[in-house]
């Protein structure tokens, strides 16, 4: 039958336009996440205890991880994802002994300049004395929020300690 | 007699019918190919290279870039090989996850290749009707792994992690889905009568020639070879699991595009069986593996059939927590060598069809 394509064509259209559309207006609406998605890094800081496990896991030497010695512990001072290198495989996450690395479902990393990309997770001093309960880390960045302008470079203020150890420092791009 | 001149023509890089940054140079005499000279090398990284510098579990996100279409299987026969150097042995379950999650990897690559197939043959509409599909495999496997394409699910002696809770149910509902939306492909895209005029008795490659030139993958059994490993050297649990091998008659590349899409049929039915027997099977996803991963002096190698064809690596290790050397043997690349006999004396147009019926992926290629 002549026409017989069109009105067939037709019918799909007419079914699809009743359709739920699966279009969403992003950034006003958010795509669902599953639970395991690999986003960014989140490191939940009062459990860390800076073993630079995550650091040594890592393939690509993303993540730079500084701590000084206060007491007998170690403390973290700084904690950088050089997003730009990340490969997003999990494997950081697995490394981590003591459960404080996770992946949240933050996936909009981009920034306007180079040097804001990396995701400064962690930047504070190490106290002086040891204390015995730790205060609730107010400058560390563990939650769910992306810092407005994270910067790339570690606080010059913390003096470069002979017992800093530069665990995490990534001096390749290439990993070599 | 009109007089022609033959003249040089650079099909790609960067063009969408050259599925990545592949180049050939393509020597005409009017529409007429007189030789094509495949120039690839564009998307190389050194992957070989970069595994000498990282520990063997380091180099498993990098196995993913490869072929980024069907990250699990790249994982999976990396995995393989250095199990075998250390002699280490995979929980069933995680066996069963490692076919679930590869066998949908290969389907979420049958649906790119039949769609951009569809695309530089003239059709968008098979494109974005297999776009659709894929995005609920994709999606799958995003709850599975946490990422979409490069998934590093694999893990050396298991996988990353087991299911979440209701995913196995999942997989299993758009399995009971998938058979009309092949036929819908096989009806818009196999069923075209332009896609069959484009395709038929284009690009024959003969059974023997496919053999001699070690074509792999759909590209041989499209010259009606029965060749797939997971039939002729069955690993993991594919002895468990009851499928056929859909071979080609002709050898062109309508029967190239059309054993992928019979290959998405069996992927259904081994799927339903995957999802029904891991049901059975408890225990967990990964076997007692050391943490420094430290492989006795020696080496291996190890193949699975991927989507593209055979991927096999070549694992030598020294004695230390790195490899020593890495070779893949990649499914892709070995399949392009016949491409210049095969595009000799062909048009133009044909090429692009030739070409897409490979269905390569520069990842892998390049490597």
């Amino acid at each position: 039958m002549f026409g017989k394509g069109l009105v067939k064509g037709l019918v799909i259209t007419w079914k699809e336009f009743w359709t739920p559309k699966v279009t969403i207006q992003y950034p006003e609406e958010q795509p669902p996440v599953p639970e395991r998605f690999h986003g960014r890094l989140s490191i939940e800081v009062d459990k860390c205890i800076a073993c630079g496990m995550c650091v040594n896991a890592c393939p690509n030497k993303v993540i730079e991880l500084k701590k000084q010695k206060v007491g007998k512990k170690q403390f973290l001072t700084d904690y950088v994802q050089n997003v730009q290198y990340c490969l997003f495989c999990g494997l950081c996450v697995e490394a981590c002994p003591k459960d404080a690395l996770h992946f949240t479902a933050i996936f909009n990393m981009n920034q306007y300049f180079y040097d804001n990309l990396p995701v400064v997770l962690v930047q504070r001093e190490a106290p002086a004395e040891p204390v015995e309960k730790e205060e609730p880390a107010a400058k560390a960045g563990s939650g769910d929020k992306v810092k407005p302008k994270p910067k790339a470079k570690v606080d010059k203020s913390v003096p470069a300690a002979a017992s800093e150890v530069a665990a995490g420092k990534a001096p390749d791009k290439e990993g070599q | 007699m009109l007089k022609t001149q033959e003249y040089n023509l650079n099909l790609g890089p960067q063009h969408p019918s050259t599925h990545g940054v592949f180049r050939i140079l393509l020597t005409l005499d009017g529409e007429r190919v007189v030789k094509a000279e495949p120039i690839p090398g564009y998307l190389h990284r050194g992957v070989e290279k970069l595994a000498e510098a990282r520990t063997y579990t380091q180099f498993i996100p990098y196995t993913d870039r490869l072929d980024y279409l069907a990250a699990m299987l790249q994982n999976w026969g990396y995995v393989m090989a250095v199990e075998k150097l250390m002699g280490i042995e995979v929980p069933e379950r995680a066996e069963y996850m490692r076919v679930i999650c590869g066998e949908l990897s290969r389907l979420a690559s049958h649906l790119i290749a039949i769609g951009t197939y569809s695309m530089d043959t003239g059709g968008v509409t098979g494109f974005e009707l297999a776009l659709r599909e894929r995005e609920t495999t994709m999606d799958l496997l995003e709850e599975l792994t946490g990422s979409r394409m490069t998934l590093s699910y694999a893990r050396i002696g298991g996988v990353a992690a087991d299911a979440p809770e209701g995913w196995l149910d999942k997989v299993d509902k758009f399995m009971d889905k998938m058979p009309a939306y092949i036929d819908e492909y096989d009806g818009l895209i196999a069923g075209n009568e332009i896609f069959q005029a484009r395709t038929m008795q284009v690009g024959v490659i003969k059974p023997e020639t496919a053999i001699s030139y070690s074509l792999s993958g759909p590209n041989l059994r499209g010259s009606g070879v029965n060749y797939d490993l997971r039939k002729a050297k069955p690993y993991s649990v594919y002895d468990r699991i009851d499928f056929d091998v859909p071979l080609g008659t002709n050898g062109d590349c309508y029967d190239r595009f059309y054993c992928r899409l019979q290959e998405m049929r069996q992927i259904v039915r081994i799927l339903k069986q995957a999802v029904a027997q891991i049901k059975e099977v408890d225990g967990p996803v990964i076997g007692k593996v050391p943490k420094v991963l430290k492989p006795p002096k020696g080496e291996a190698y190890e193949e699975i059939e991927s989507s593209k064809g055979i991927i096999g690596y070549y694992v030598v290790s020294d004695g230390s927590a790195k490899p020593y050397r890495i070779h893949v043997r990649r499914g892709s690349f070995i399949n392009l060598g016949y491409l210049d006999e095969l595009l000799r004396g062909v048009l133009l147009a044909d090429v692009i069809a030739i070409l897409g019926s490979l269905d390569i992926i520069l990842g892998e290629v390049d490597c």
